[in-house]
């Protein structure tokens, strides 16, 4: 374990935390995303999916527990990397022009991480910590969503997880050393779609559910 | 003879006995060892960390000596043997086309035009196997054939392909896997690096070199090490000319401090002049950039006809063009070789044909070959150079003529060493560009980058335990040293000196100057009246020089200023010395061209009757004419032939 | 025909040995050539200096055609100056105008302590060479070169990890002056060679803790390095430098 413990205290040990608990929040993603897409279908399907769900009993808290964990791992590794990277230059250039590698995603990670972090505790308030014995998941969510500021809020809290994600997504492959001339730009791609799908994904729902619906 | 030159001994070059191809083993069987477990007892100080010094330090490091490695750069991968292009020769016969040891020995015999040793050049060749061998080893990444076996190409004239090359960034790969193995032995321990030192001093106690007095280039303070050997591999002295292909910290400050410590300088006026090169945009050009000579197998060189003819090169008609090297030698006509091609560009401009702002360079016109083989073909043999081309000039040269000029490439000349590389001071030892031994009067392409890495990893761990072994060694402490005392005084004395002349003149400004005196007198062609004449401007110059010269900042910091100028005033000094060892060598040889003494042909006219010798000079004294040595060449096994090319 | 000559406002960062602060100066180059080099029109200020009396700029260069890797200031913000793969001293005055206000820094990062003016001290990337940017071989043991076939592409692949001049423009334009680019390259260059492979396990991880040591940033995949290499250094260097430390690491 030893041996373990010395390797994460490497900076590509810390990068490969990052990668891993990112690639899970990926994955997460993409299964958040399918299960709200059911709201397209209407209350009903809507609802059944969340039965669904909670018919998984103890599985749901242990993916909770997961996601936890996860978070606090990729929150506080990040933490750690951000304060250590801003140690290593001191002395800030006087003029700092781009060579045309970064980013608007690579260039706001730790702050688009931040907002997300928010972004996340009012979510799970809104929708998480509310006493289902009096309303179901669905009606949360519509009373929600009939707010117009929380919908501007929630349309730019989606577009701020897309721009972490379209940096993260490749660079946790680049972390894990999947870059390869011939795949690379497949993966880029496959980033940029990903993070646009979240977007459109998650951002229309608010405006689904309070104007069509 | 020169009246004021007094002729002293002959040299001793201790060539062993016995038929060229057994004199290297049977030396080496002969050679005494060192214990192994005494090796460890024994410290040899390293001074440069090019192909030659690199190589050298992690080799006797392998062996277990203790080393102690020194370079004026940051880092020791920046020593200039990085900027190498073209390709290191090695008689592998690859390629089945008849190249053996004999041919690599005899084709860089005859381009040094049968003024080098014959035992160190067989051996160089013998050697030339080993270094592909172990560069492999060492993951240097060489051009390969769809085989996966090693590429090679034919280089320099050669008629056979024997050339093992990295794209054009030989020199890199080479340096940067001598450089790694020198960082392994710095892992070890048993190199002790200092970069940043710049050599001040040699120190001799009872004879024998003992150690160095350095500048700390970023303290200013001055150091003192001590060894039982000292190896120079400092490299060439082409900046005496200001201007040329080396690196702008390239300097003979190293070698001439030893010369007047007693080494002998043997041929200093052997300076090969690169045919190919961007040439020169202004007074405060800093360097000169080279490119391949291999352009010359599809470009054109030519003038207008008419005299400061100012027209855009599109504009002069095919009829008032002169292809002046085609005309004058038409069965070599572009391709003659690097001397010839040189000295006819400079005939040129001084005709006032010179092209360009400066009036100083001649079209190399790719327009023809464009024309007969397409844009394309022309790329993919040439693209990045014609890329480096237009990056440097912002020129596009597919559109128009590139324009080249000669430059200082390679001093052949150096400190005078035998055959286990040793100079006349026992213990100093002399590798690469800085010493004379294997080019001759000229140097062939891809010959200097074998010779460096022969001399370090394969001559020299030999021989410096010959000498370790037989010699006997005082204990020294260096604070009660008197003679390092002395050495630390003396350049302490200099740099006070340097700083307290207070004149009005740039170091950068006598640099220049030196450097245009040189090019017209003691560059690519010579004559007695013109050398006379440089003698006595050199040595004016030098007196103005400690009179006016001007240096800003002080002793105790980082100041490159004072750096130059202690370099400045060494090429001072060293460029009288150049002008009096091309004065006293009457004949042409090699890149020595004397206008005296040509063929009908233009072609460099040897006398082997009375100059078939090294010419070596021993310091007597500031001020003072050197006493001349001199050792006879003698050619057992190859025939002393002219060459020609019309 | 004289070439155009331009006039430039420099500000270029000056701070004395031992100086904890350094500072922007203000100096005018006038008549600059536009075929001149940048380190050539640097040269020009400095002898304009040593004529009144004043001390130079220090900044560090010797080969002056771009492969010794010695040169290098950031320029306007950009390592090298503004133009693709080119070192300083290959950067010519024609990409600038007259009249343009120049800012010249020195590499800014811990693990380069600046010595004076421009100059710092790059010896931490010598140090982690020397924790195994190597391959372990003596002098006399090679086997004959031709020996071990190696396939063009490889050999090519080497060759492009290997053209690294060790310059930390990498480390000077990275966010996070992180040295991953350099260390990735000598890393790939041996990784890929069959002559290397022994040695590779050992090798990432000596290398990347060494890199840790010396202060350098972590890389967070910003690429900035790629496009300010002034050998074009190409970051799939560093996904094999990741690979090579995950292997060595979990075998």
């Amino acid at each position: 374990m030893n041996w373990f413990l010395n390797m994460l205290r490497t900076s590509i040990g810390k990068k490969l935390l990052m990668a891993l608990t990112g690639l899970f929040f990926s994955i997460f993603l993409v299964i958040h995303l399918l299960g709200n897409l059911t709201l397209y279908g209407g209350k009903d399907l809507f609802l059944s999916y969340v039965d669904h769900l909670h018919a998984l009993g103890p599985l749901i808290h242990v993916a909770e527990i997961g996601l936890l964990t996860f978070a606090a791992i990729h929150v506080s590794t990040g933490l750690f990397l951000f304060l250590q990277n801003l140690q290593a230059r001191p002395i800030r250039y006087t003029v700092d022009k781009r060579g045309g590698g970064r980013t608007i995603g690579s260039a706001t990670m730790p702050y688009t991480g931040v907002l997300i972090i928010i972004f996340v505790a009012i979510h799970l308030s809104n929708f998480h910590f509310i006493d289902h014995s009096r309303q179901t998941v669905f009606q949360a969510i519509d009373a929600t969503f009939h707010m117009v500021p929380y919908i501007f809020f929630y349309i730019a809290a989606v577009i701020i997880v897309a721009i972490h994600v379209s940096h993260g997504f490749w660079s946790l492959f680049q972390t894990l050393g999947a870059n390869h001339p011939k795949y690379m730009p497949a993966i880029k791609g496959i980033g940029f779609i990903f993070s646009l799908l979240v977007a459109v994904g998650f951002g229309f729902i608010p405006v689904y559910v309070s104007f069509i619906m | 003879m020169n009246p004021d030159v007094k002729m002293h001994t002959k040299l001793d070059a201790k060539v062993p006995a016995g038929s060229l191809a057994e004199k290297w083993d049977r030396h080496r069987f002969n050679l005494k060892l060192v214990n192994p477990a005494n090796k460890k007892k024994f410290e040899i100080i390293v001074v440069g960390t090019g192909l030659a010094g690199a190589s050298a330090a992690a080799t006797f490091a392998e062996l277990g000596y203790h080393v102690k490695n020194f370079c004026i750069q940051d880092s020791p991968r920046r020593a200039h043997s990085i900027a190498a292009q073209g390709g290191i020769n090695a008689a592998k016969n690859y390629s089945n086309d008849g190249d053996s040891v004999w041919r690599l020995f005899y084709d860089t015999i005859k381009g040094g035009d049968f003024r080098a040793r014959e035992a160190n050049v067989y051996r160089l060749a013998q050697l030339s196997c080993n270094i592909i061998d172990h560069c492999v080893a060492q993951g240097i990444p060489f051009a390969r054939d769809y085989g996966g076996f090693l590429d090679n190409r034919s280089f320099g004239g050669a008629q056979v392909s024997r050339t093992f090359y990295a794209k054009g960034q030989t020199g890199q790969q080479l340096l940067l896997g001598a450089y790694s193995s020198l960082m392994r032995q710095v892992s070890t321990g048993m190199v002790k690096l200092f970069p940043r030192r710049e050599m001040m001093d040699l120190v001799v106690v009872d004879g024998k070199a003992r150690g160095i007095v350095v500048r700390n280039l970023i303290t200013g303070e001055l150091e003192t090490y001590t060894a039982h050997a000292v190896v120079l591999a400092t490299g060439g002295y082409g900046n005496v000319f200001n201007l040329s292909t080396n690196a702008m910290a390239s300097n003979v400050t190293a070698a001439f401090r030893a010369y007047k410590k007693g080494a002998y300088f043997a041929n200093p006026c052997y300076t090969q002049i690169h045919p190919t090169c961007i040439p020169v945009h202004g007074t405060f050009q800093s360097k000169l950039t080279l490119m391949s000579e291999s352009l010359r197998n599809d470009g054109r060189v030519w003038v207008p006809k008419k005299p400061r003819d100012k027209r855009r090169p599109g504009d002069i008609p095919e009829s008032e063009r002169d292809y002046y090297l085609e005309n004058k030698y038409p069965s070599f006509g572009n391709l003659v070789p690097r001397d010839v091609a040189s000295r006819n560009a400079k005939e040129q401009c001084d005709l006032e044909k010179g092209v360009g702002e400066t009036g100083l360079a001649v079209y190399l016109d790719f327009a023809d070959a464009i024309k007969r083989d397409g844009e394309n073909a022309i790329a993919g043999k040439y693209g990045n150079l014609f890329q480096m081309y237009e990056k440097i000039t912002g020129d596009n040269p597919y559109k128009t003529p590139m324009m080249i000029y000669p430059a200082v490439h390679y001093t052949m000349g150096g400190l005078w060493v035998d055959y286990n590389l040793m100079s006349t001071i026992p213990g100093l030892f002399v590798l690469g560009e800085a010493n004379f031994s294997d080019h001759g009067a000229n140097r062939l392409g891809a010959s200097a980058l074998m010779q460096g890495l022969a001399d370090g990893y394969f001559v020299i761990p030999y021989t410096i335990g010959g000498y370790l072994a037989q010699t006997s060694f005082s204990e020294i402490n260096v604070p009660d040293s008197k003679e390092f005392k002395q050495g630390i005084q003396n350049v302490q004395q200099r740099i006070d000196k340097l700083l307290s002349v207070n004149g009005r003149r740039t170091v950068t400004e006598f640099h220049r100057e030196l450097g245009l005196i040189l090019w017209e007198y003691c560059g690519m062609s010579r004559n007695e009246e013109g050398l006379l004449k440089a003698r006595e401007m050199v040595s004016n110059l030098r007196h103005e020089f400690w009179k006016d010269v001007y240096v800003p900042g002080t002793g105790k910091d980082l100041n490159q200023s004072l750096e130059k100028a202690g370099r400045v005033a060494d090429f001072l000094e060293f460029g009288e010395l150049m002008i009096l060892d091309a004065l006293a060598r009457k004949e042409s040889c090699g890149c020595h061209f004397n206008t005296a003494f040509q063929t009908e042909e233009n072609e460099a006219r040897r006398d082997d009757q009375n100059f078939c010798h090294v010419a070596c000079w021993e310091y007597n004294g500031d001020d003072q004419v050197p006493n001349f040595h001199k050792e006879s060449l003698t050619f057992e096994n190859v025939e002393l032939s002219q060459r020609s090319y019309k | 025909m004289i070439s155009k000559t331009i006039n430039l406002t420099l500000k270029v960062w000056r701070q004395n040995r031992g100086e904890k602060k350094g500072r922007l100066e203000t100096y005018s180059a006038k008549n600059i050539s536009v075929d001149m080099s940048f380190l050539e029109m640097l040269d020009v200020v400095n002898e304009e200096l040593t004529k009144n009396k004043k001390e130079t700029i220090a900044f560090d260069h010797d080969c002056r055609e771009g492969i010794c890797g010695m040169c290098g200031a950031v320029v306007n913000g950009r390592p090298h100056g503004h133009e693709k793969e080119t070192t300083l001293c290959q950067l010519h005055m024609r990409h600038f105008s007259d009249g343009d206000i120049i800012v010249i820094e020195p590499w800014r990062a811990r693990a380069f302590p600046l010595i004076k003016d421009l100059v710092v001290d790059r010896s931490a990337l010598d140090n982690i060479i020397q924790a195994g940017g190597f391959i372990s071989v003596n002098a006399g043991g090679a086997p004959d070169a031709n020996a071990l076939p190696i396939s063009k592409e490889i050999a090519e692949a080497a060759f492009n990890a290997a053209a690294c001049i060790g310059c930390g423009a990498c480390v000077a334009a990275c966010p996070n002056a992180s040295a991953m680019l350099f260390v990735s390259a000598k890393v790939s260059q041996f990784a890929l060679l069959p002559q290397g492979r022994p040695e590779a396990a050992r090798r990432a991880r000596t290398m990347v803790r060494m890199m840790d040591q010396c202060g350098f940033g972590n890389c967070s995949n910003e690429t900035e390095c790629e496009a300010e290499c002034p050998k074009g250094i190409s970051i799939s260097n560093i996904a094999r430098l990741n690979r090579e430390f995950l292997k060595a690491e979990f075998s």
